[in-house]
């Protein structure tokens, strides 16, 4: 890819809120994007950052004041493809479930006093707000993914990103199934693959982190673990820990009580 | 009072540091009249959102206050519910969350060092000219970066937010031939370590005087440098149990700014590797001491800026410290990984404080369970959080300095005294105290 300059092109490497784990995943592969992109804009890296147009900007993180809400629209009209990098950018992560529990006017009284002026917004994913054209979830992303959706990017084609079941990853690697063998409270059927089945590998229950699988079945997920003796009401929260949409849960025939603040 | 006496310093967005965050000074007839360091990162409510989640999802959900020291607020989260659950952790468990903790402090403080706080000397404000005119710097971080991921990565199955440390046990335990790996890899980096200290050793301070030392750190288990323990010693002469940590610390909101200021019996105090060293320089290893023996904090220096060297002598002694710990892994027979009902109590209520040394400093995690083990209170106290009071009356003290020196000070040297701090926004907005609602 030529930028419209006709030279390298540019990228740009931003952050609204979130853990900064995207920007580290990143920073950390620079070496193998340097010879063939400029950097002009990577505030977290490097001091002199320059606001003009972009080929590519990588964003992570989550929509939670008015404040990334502006900055999210100047780097919308400022760069050709917009790159949702990490759940908080693509699903709204751990900030966004606690916004499906309580409201965020109520979180922030409790937590700075009743007359705070801070400003606050209900975390949310980029794509509630601007389009976006590849969306990277992970917490972190994977490098390789990153690595070669970037490089799709350079060579002007848009990439595919697999969202099938992280059980596929797990099938293949031969793993025994904690969710059937050791009764854990596995999230694998329902959450997308792309970390390499990282839990089950090492005998843990998978816990979601990468956002929900394509045409994830949460009525069928929580009768599974319901059967293996969970409450309904840990179910729910496992489920909704990173990002999931409401209208996923829709199907769901349980009462849910609500708990928290 | 004319116009012409009062000054506004803004600096609008400090760059290289994790989060969002600004730093605004006002004088006042020749005195600095008002300082705030601006934290504008979004608030994410971290205590509340793990409210009414089972025990064993509080690691995973806390781990993502921070991806940095994301091995750290995981570490912090399990000894808290294991002090809940009354539950001992066993030898070579302890051991392996050392060696995990230390992967981060080497990712860490390689980060830190080299692609944040290194530009300002080498004067590279972008990434190329940092990568091109300074190829044995950059290729100095990527290999001791790389390390840090290798370590978290064998330990806990990434290189942050692991997936293998639990409440209890891990849920896989390395195979020797693997640990064997990681030691060849830290050989390879040994003399990459030393070289980034020489180097750090040889900058020029670009500010004369620093606030005062005031620190506070945990006091390690055991002998060696370690990150964990119990109770914190401060550089006032007073040492308190971390389960203590809300009648020691205060924390107040300001308004304007999601970064609380937070206090330590009253004054501002410094967390981090400058306040670690200042304690336990004596426990380093051999390699490391030698380092600090020539280095300027062995006599008494406490120039905040001197804390990148501090990181630069921990990371040696983390690779250092980490071999030792392989070679006692080796001798061992692997770890058991035990069920829940190994160490969950039947009734799980209770509360309980997790403290760790991270690269910024001391961490608090604090829970509270009901009978079922889910959580019914939380707070978490980071160390940039805690930090960030003193940031301020380092500017306030650098400022007037200068002012009664005639030699006012630059924006870019204030930049690089935060920046020593190694501040994480992205932490020091979600640590809050959160009063008990029922």
């Amino acid at each position: 890819m030529l930028s419209s300059q006709g030279t390298v092109p540019r990228i740009a490497v931003e952050s609204l809120t979130g853990c900064a784990g995207e920007l580290l995943v990143i920073l950390e592969n620079l070496d193998k994007l340097l010879p063939y992109v400029r950097v002009v804009s990577f505030p977290f890296a490097q001091s002199q950052n320059d606001s003009g147009a972009v080929d590519i900007t990588f964003l992570e993180g989550s929509v939670s004041n008015p404040h990334d809400l502006e900055k999210l629209k100047r780097i919308r009209a400022k760069s050709r493809w917009l790159v949702a990098v990490g759940n908080c950018a693509v699903w709204g992560c751990v900030q966004k479930s606690a916004c499906s529990h309580c409201k965020v006017e109520d979180m922030l009284k409790a937590v700075y006093g009743q007359d705070s002026k801070i400003e606050v917004l209900p975390s949310t994913s980029l794509d509630e707000h601007v389009k976006v054209d590849v969306k990277l979830s992970g917490c972190p992303i994977n490098a390789t993914q990153f690595l070669s959706v970037t490089a799709n990017l350079l060579q002007d084609h848009l990439p595919y990103i697999t969202h099938k079941p992280v059980c596929l990853e797990c099938k293949l690697k031969e793993n025994p199934c904690v969710l059937i063998e050791d009764n854990l409270p596995c999230l694998g059927p329902v959450t997308a693959a792309g970390c390499g089945a990282l839990c089950p590998s090492v005998g843990a229950a998978c816990y979601g982190c990468w956002g929900p699988s394509q045409d994830a079945q949460m009525d069928a997920m929580a009768v599974i673990l319901q059967e293996k003796g969970y409450a309904i009401d840990e179910v729910l929260n496992r489920l909704q820990s990173f990002g999931a949409p409401a209208k996923l849960f829709e199907r769901m025939k349980f009462e849910v009580k609500n708990e928290r603040v | 009072m004319s116009e012409s006496e009062q000054k506004v310093i803004q600096i609008p967005e400090i760059c290289r540091v994790e989060g969002h965050a600004a730093v605004n000074i006002e004088i006042k007839d020749g005195k600095v009249s008002a300082v705030k360091l601006d934290v504008f990162e979004g608030t994410r409510f971290f205590e509340r959102i793990v409210l009414a989640h089972k025990y064993d999802e509080v690691a995973h959900i806390g781990s993502r206050v921070c991806a940095i020291c994301s091995a750290g607020h995981v570490l912090a989260a399990i000894f808290s519910i294991e002090k809940i659950f009354a539950f001992k952790a066993s030898a070579i468990e302890l051991l392996y969350r050392e060696l995990l903790h230390l992967g981060m402090i080497i990712e860490s403080h390689a980060t830190h060092i080299c692609a944040l706080a290194l530009p300002d000397f080498l004067k590279t404000p972008q990434l190329h000219d940092f990568a091109e005119n300074h190829p044995n710097e950059f290729s100095i971080w990527l290999n001791l970066r790389k390390l840090g991921a290798a370590i978290q990565t064998t330990v806990g199955g990434r290189p942050f937010h692991p997936v293998n440390m639990h409440v209890g046990s891990m849920s896989r335990y390395p195979e020797h031939e693997e640990l064997k790996t990681l030691q060849t890899e830290i050989d390879a980096c040994r003399d990459e370590a030393s070289t980034l200290c020489n180097l750090l050793l040889g900058l020029t301070m670009p500010l004369s005087k620093t606030a005062e030392p005031n620190y506070l750190a945990l006091i390690p288990h055991g002998e060696s440098y370690g990150y964990f323990g119990d109770t914190v010693r401060s550089s006032e002469g007073w040492e308190s149990s971390v389960s203590e940590y809300k009648t020691y610390l205060s924390e107040t909101a300001v308004p304007g700014t999601h970064a609380k200021r937070t206090v330590g019996n009253g004054k501002p105090y410094m967390v981090g590797s400058l306040a670690r060293l200042y304690f336990f320089s004596e426990r380093l290893g051999d390699r490391a001491r030698s380092i600090y023996e020539e280095s300027p904090l062995a006599r008494g220096q406490s120039n905040t800026i001197l804390n990148n060297l501090a990181q630069g002598i921990e990371l040696v002694e983390a690779m250092d410290r980490s071999n030792q710990i392989i070679n006692q892994l080796l001798k061992m027979e692997r770890g058991k990984k035990l069920k829940a009902g190994d160490f969950v109590p039947a009734d799980m209520s209770g509360a309980g404080v997790g403290a760790v040394e991270c690269p910024r400093g001391t961490l608090y995690h604090y829970y509270e369970l009901d009978s079922a083990g889910l959580v019914k209170a939380a707070d978490m106290l980071t160390p940039s959080a805690q930090n960030t009071a003193r940031i301020e009356q380092d500017i306030t003290c650098v400022v007037e300095h200068g002012l009664e020196t005639n030699s006012p000070v630059l924006n870019e040297d204030l930049e690089t005294l935060v920046r020593a701090y190694d501040p994480c926004n992205t932490c020091a907005t979600h640590y809050v105290s959160v009063k008990v609602l029922d």
